[in-house]
């Protein structure tokens, strides 16, 4: 009677149409991507072998190197600066009862939008002749802002709308996890005499510890991700100062024609991408030690 | 210091937060109602003067707005309840069914694609579509979009169905059914929380895509809500009303959504990521 | 539980019918609505009879079909072109009934950096779209086999001798593979208005232009409006500085190696403007500007002069739209003039020397079957018309790109138009702007350097050395 659950035909059934798509769009794609990065392709004329050109020059282009750099800042602006944000945003609001749920849904809200329209939205917010930021700025006296147009300003504009739209799911992510935690641990500390910050420092956040290394994970990827809210706000611009490396080889690919190195450039990033999971799950994620309560 | 301060505190800063956050969307929504650039530089904080609705009825004509909207909507439901109904057969397969050596290998084998960014994928997948004949209609997106969302899937509800005791469809068994119905009838009910995470997660995933949606698509008419307004704020780039009215348009269906939803939204979202 | 397969296999079938029917579906929509607008349009080329030639040419029955026709009249700016557009669309229609026209527009720099590579590389372009010339465009595009040959629809239809010398730029090995709808220059537009008012003389020499420039800047108005958010856009000042600065040869010897962009003439052409930069003589913010915003800057009286082509003084007529709407910058209608610019001190080469451009038409995909030729061959032959030719002249600004009779040329009253007729006509020699003549990468690091100089993050040495780096590696692969 057991052979139903052994019948290799239905077995098949269940499992190939997922098989024969994910082999498609993940397997044979990564594949070509591969014979593509080692050819001179342009998509028009025949394509050539040229063996590690394409890495090579991938190495010596500035620009390439630039788009790298940014997608660092990224990576350090939402781990170094967002996360310590997120988790004492997440304290907070889990140490009150009145408006919790409130808090919880708008903060979320901005995550459920599409990053097109965010990026269509704080663009102009931070429009230099119209913008919300400069009307605020300039009931205080501050000359016009060029936000998106000014090299030095714009990334930071884009972190800043990045972190606008990301920072409620990671809050709300924490929240949770706050909230799982024993109400008669927090008590006993309570009744010890520990001040908020304190029980919050000592207690919860050493009980977090395991979600919020999920975060700063998710927010490495993310990093990694970027892409859609820079080609919509500044398409990699003033002068390539908001590459990041997808936009860029988004660019070399579809504006140059470039699909040879192109898609050298999506294996660099691949191989970057590997490289920090890994890095991150030797270093760091080892370490901790799953806490049970 | 006296304890009702001590309390308002925490809330004086999600104050602030709250108000960032929904801040620019009253500033659009003001701006939506108003005449032109003029009178947004003038009164960037006041109400409309007059509350006009023309610009809506110039943005539901001229942004084929409703035209973007169903295309999202049905490309990101079909592809997610197609995505969601694919990964729980496999699922199913690979932690209930007895081919335990094939399962651990495809296991392994779909494991891969959750340490492909998506991107990465971009140009070869543009040619991929290309040679299927495909590109510029909807079934450039939604393979791809259905494909996408499996690795992730198939290894959440792999997770879950993991964990449903083995004794039910030991009982199924007995009575003599076959692994198809124990799968409809027993294994996917009481997946549905799991499920219902996953169509959450891929349906925004998809609802929000914007890279490849841009460049496998270029007819208008195909076009979805993300890149569609996109094209449609180059066209009006100095009507800041209009385009504020075609953000409204976008971000309202989704919000109501959101406000009827959010309970199962948050925790769909939040498990996914967490779980995955 | 064979039944319950079948079931599950029909509900999968049932939601890629859904899927499907969904598209096409939408199809149906959208041919709809461009008809509707069309036959908004104004209906004064309904005298331009439907001539039997191209329907005769036909199969006798054709299913309805539709096309898809990429263009880039989009926005206010362009809406007198876009009428013209559907005119031509309508006449064709009563030429082949059968079809209906998807009308696709797409932002200028949109359509010619990244959807037409991108449909070209995966070999599916619009049927019809619109088309820039020149060696990055055009021309790379007819080498690969993604464009249909003119030649015999223009033999056909005895267009051969109709135009201007304009086509060596559409044209590869002696064969025509697009049309340019019209021509331009690019040049000075100053607002007299605020030149009278600080009692400022016309640009015409490079001290009254210095003199105009500093006195606008003291007077808290930008001198020189230019959005560069799009690299093109300041390319075109560059253009004619290098054009003045170090000879109206020099584009043409890029390609040859004869000219490098690294020499200190191109370079000193480079310096000047970032002098101009450093001086702030262009928009505050401008990289983060775009093309419209310039115009908007310009007409709102925010700025003194801007370096545009002369499609733009379109802008500035008092003429009425079909929905007899005003121009987008009706306001200044006879207070704008055009001007060359004016001559470079210490520039090499002929200073009265004007560019000139006939670079933006229409080409069409090569892949076409018997009654989409048809319809291409009605395209061509209502759009590169006396009639056509003469609306896009009289009423979107644009010059012509075939032979217009004096009498009709004598038609122009619109004294901004006149001028740039006659800025055109008084130069001595007229020389093209290098984004038709350079390699599409090459031309894309103009762009990218430029943009570079203009945040100062390069200086006009280094802007030189990096296109020439490109051009030399572009030079050798052409070579092979």
């Amino acid at each position: 009677m057991k052979s139903a659950l052994k019948n290799p035909y239905i077995y098949l059934m269940f499992v190939l149409p997922t098989i024969v798509l994910y082999f498609m769009f993940f397997i044979y794609p990564t594949i070509t991507s591969f014979y593509y990065g080692f050819t001179n392709w342009d998509g028009l004329n025949d394509k050539a072998f040229i063996g590690l050109d394409n890495f090579v020059n991938a190495f010596k282009d500035a620009e390439f190197r630039n788009s790298i750099w940014n997608n660092l800042i990224i990576l350090l602006f939402s781990t170094c600066i967002q996360v310590p944000l997120i988790v004492i945003f997440s304290l907070l609001i889990s140490s009150v009862k009145r408006f919790q749920g409130f808090y919880k849904t708008t903060v979320f809200m901005p995550s459920i939008l599409s990053t097109s329209i965010i990026g269509i939205l704080w663009g102009y917010i931070y429009n230099p002749d119209v913008g919300l930021l400069n009307s605020i700025l300039k009931t205080f006296g501050v000359d016009t802002i060029y936000w998106l147009a000014e090299p030095k300003l714009a990334m930071f504009s884009i972190l800043v709308t990045n972190a606008w739209q990301w920072m409620g799911f990671y809050i709300v992510l924490i929240l949770a996890a706050i909230l799982a935690i024993p109400k008669d641990i927090d008590e006993a500390a309570m009744i010890d005499g520990a001040t908020g910050v304190q029980r919050a420092w000592y207690l919860t956040v050493p009980l977090i510890k395991p979600i919020i290394n999920v975060v700063i994970m998710l927010s490495i990827a993310g990093a990694l991700r970027v892409v859609d809210i820079v080609l919509v706000m500044t398409g990699g611009g003033p002068a390539g100062s908001t590459d990041v490396m997808a936009s860029y080889m988004v660019n070399k690919a579809i504006k140059f024609g470039d699909y040879g190195y192109g898609s050298a450039l999506s294996i660099i990033i691949f191989a970057i991408a590997l490289i920090l999971t890994a890095l991150y799950q030797l270093l760091i994620a080892r370490r901790q030690e799953r806490i049970e309560y | 210091m006296p304890a009702t301060a001590k309390k308002a505190i925490p809330h004086i800063f999600m104050l602030v937060y709250v108000v960032i956050i929904l801040v620019p969307f009253l500033f659009v929504l003001f701006s939506s109602f108003k005449l032109d650039n003029n009178e947004i530089t003038q009164h960037p904080f006041g109400l409309p003067k007059s509350l006009s609705f023309d610009n809506y009825k110039e943005t539901w004509v001229k942004a084929k707005i409703s035209v973007y909207f169903f295309n999202s909507l049905y490309l990101s439901l079909s592809s997610a309840v197609v995505g969601v109904f694919l990964a729980s057969a496999t699922a199913f397969a690979l932690t209930r069914m007895k081919l335990d050596t094939p399962s651990r290998w495809i296991y392994q084998f779909v494991l891969i694609g959750m340490l492909i960014p998506g991107n990465v994928l971009f140009i070869a997948q543009y040619f991929l579509v290309r040679d299927l004949h495909i590109l510029d209609t909807h079934w450039a997106l939604f393979l791809p979009y259905t494909a996408g969302a499996l690795p992730f899937s198939v290894l959440l509800l792999s997770a879950f169905m993991k964990s449903i005791p083995h004794e039910l469809e030991e009982a199924g068994t007995v009575d003599g059914m076959g692994a198809i119905r124990m799968f409809l009838k027993i294994i996917l009910p009481l997946s549905i929380p799991s499920l219902v995470t996953v169509f959450i997660v891929n349906f925004l995933g998809n609802w929000n895509e914007y890279l490849l949606a841009n460049f496998f698509i270029s007819k208008d008419s195909l076009r979805t809500l993300p890149t569609g307004m996109v094209g449609f704020r180059d066209m009006f780039q100095m009507n800041y009303a209009l385009i504020c009215t075609g953000i409204v348009f976008s971000v309202l269906p989704v919000l109501l959504l959101y406000m009827v939803l959010q309970r199962q939204i948050i925790e769909g979202l939040t498990a996914g990521s967490v779980k995955g | 539980m064979k039944k319950k397969l079948t079931s599950v296999l029909a509900a999968s079938v049932a939601m890629s019918a859904v899927l499907a029917g969904c598209g096409s579906n939408n199809d149906n929509n959208n041919a709809a609505s461009p008809s509707a607008s069309a036959s908004a349009s104004p209906s004064a080329s309904a005298s331009a009879s439907a001539s039997p030639s191209a329907s005769a040419s036909e199969p006798a029955k054709v299913d309805p079909f539709s096309m898809t026709v990429r263009h880039i009249q989009i926005g206010e700016p362009r809406k007198f072109r876009l009428a013209i557009l559907n005119s031509v669309l309508d006449n064709v229609k009563k030429d082949v009934p059968e079809v209906t026209f998807e009308l696709d527009g797409v932002e200028d720099s949109v359509n010619r950096f990244t959807k037409l590579p991108a449909e070209m590389a995966a070999g599916n372009p619009p049927k019809i779209f619109s088309l820039f010339a020149g060696a990055g465009d055009a021309q790379k595009y007819a080498k690969a086999g993604r464009l249909l040959d003119l030649t015999p629809i223009i033999d056909e239809l005895g267009l051969k001798d109709k135009f201007l010398s304009v086509l060596d730029p559409w044209s590869v090995d002696g064969k025509v593979y697009g049309l340019p709808i019209g021509g331009n220059t690019e040049g000075v537009f100053y607002n007299k208005d605020l030149f009278a008012k600080y009692n400022l003389e016309a640009p015409t020499t490079w001290d009254a232009l210095i003199k105009a420039a500093d006195t606008f800047k003291k007077n808290g108005i930008t001198p020189i409006a230019v959005g560069s958010k799009a690299g093109w856009v300041p390319n075109m000042f560059v253009n004619t500085l290098i054009g003045r600065i170090a000879g109206e040869n020099t584009n043409a010897g890029f390609i040859t190696g004869e000219a490098k962009w690294n020499s200190p003439d191109v370079v000193s052409a480079y310096q000047q403007y970032a002098d101009f930069e450093k001086a702030g003589y262009f928009t505050k913010g401008e990289l983060g500007k775009t093309y419209d915003d310039m115009l908007n800057d310009f007409i709102a009286g925010k700025a003194g002069m801007m370096f545009d082509g002369s499609w733009r003084n379109s802008a500035f007529t008092d003429q009425k739209d079909a929905e007899g709407k005003p121009a987008i910058g009706a306001a200044l209608a006879g207070k704008v003039s055009y001007i060359a610019l004016a001559p470079v001190p210490n520039g090499k080469g002929d200073q009265t020397a004007m560019n000139a451009n006939y670079a933006e038409g229409y080409g069409f995909s090569a892949d076409l079957n018997d009654s989409e030729l048809a319809v291409v061959k009605s395209f061509i032959k209502n759009l590169y018309s006396d009639e056509m030719q003469l609306r896009g002249l009289l009423e979107d600004g644009v010059l012509p790109s075939m032979k217009l009779s004096d009498e009709s040329l004598a038609k122009v009253t619109n004294p901004l138009l006149k001028e740039v007729l006659d800025a055109l006509k008084n130069a001595s020699k007229t020389f093209p702007h290098f984004d038709q003549i350079v390699q599409s990468k090459v031309y894309s690091e103009t762009e990218t350097q430029l943009q570079k100089l203009i945040a100062g993050k390069a200086t006009a040495q280094q802007v030189g050395d990096a296109i020439q780096k490109v051009q030399d590696a572009e030079n050798a692969a052409s070579a092979k």
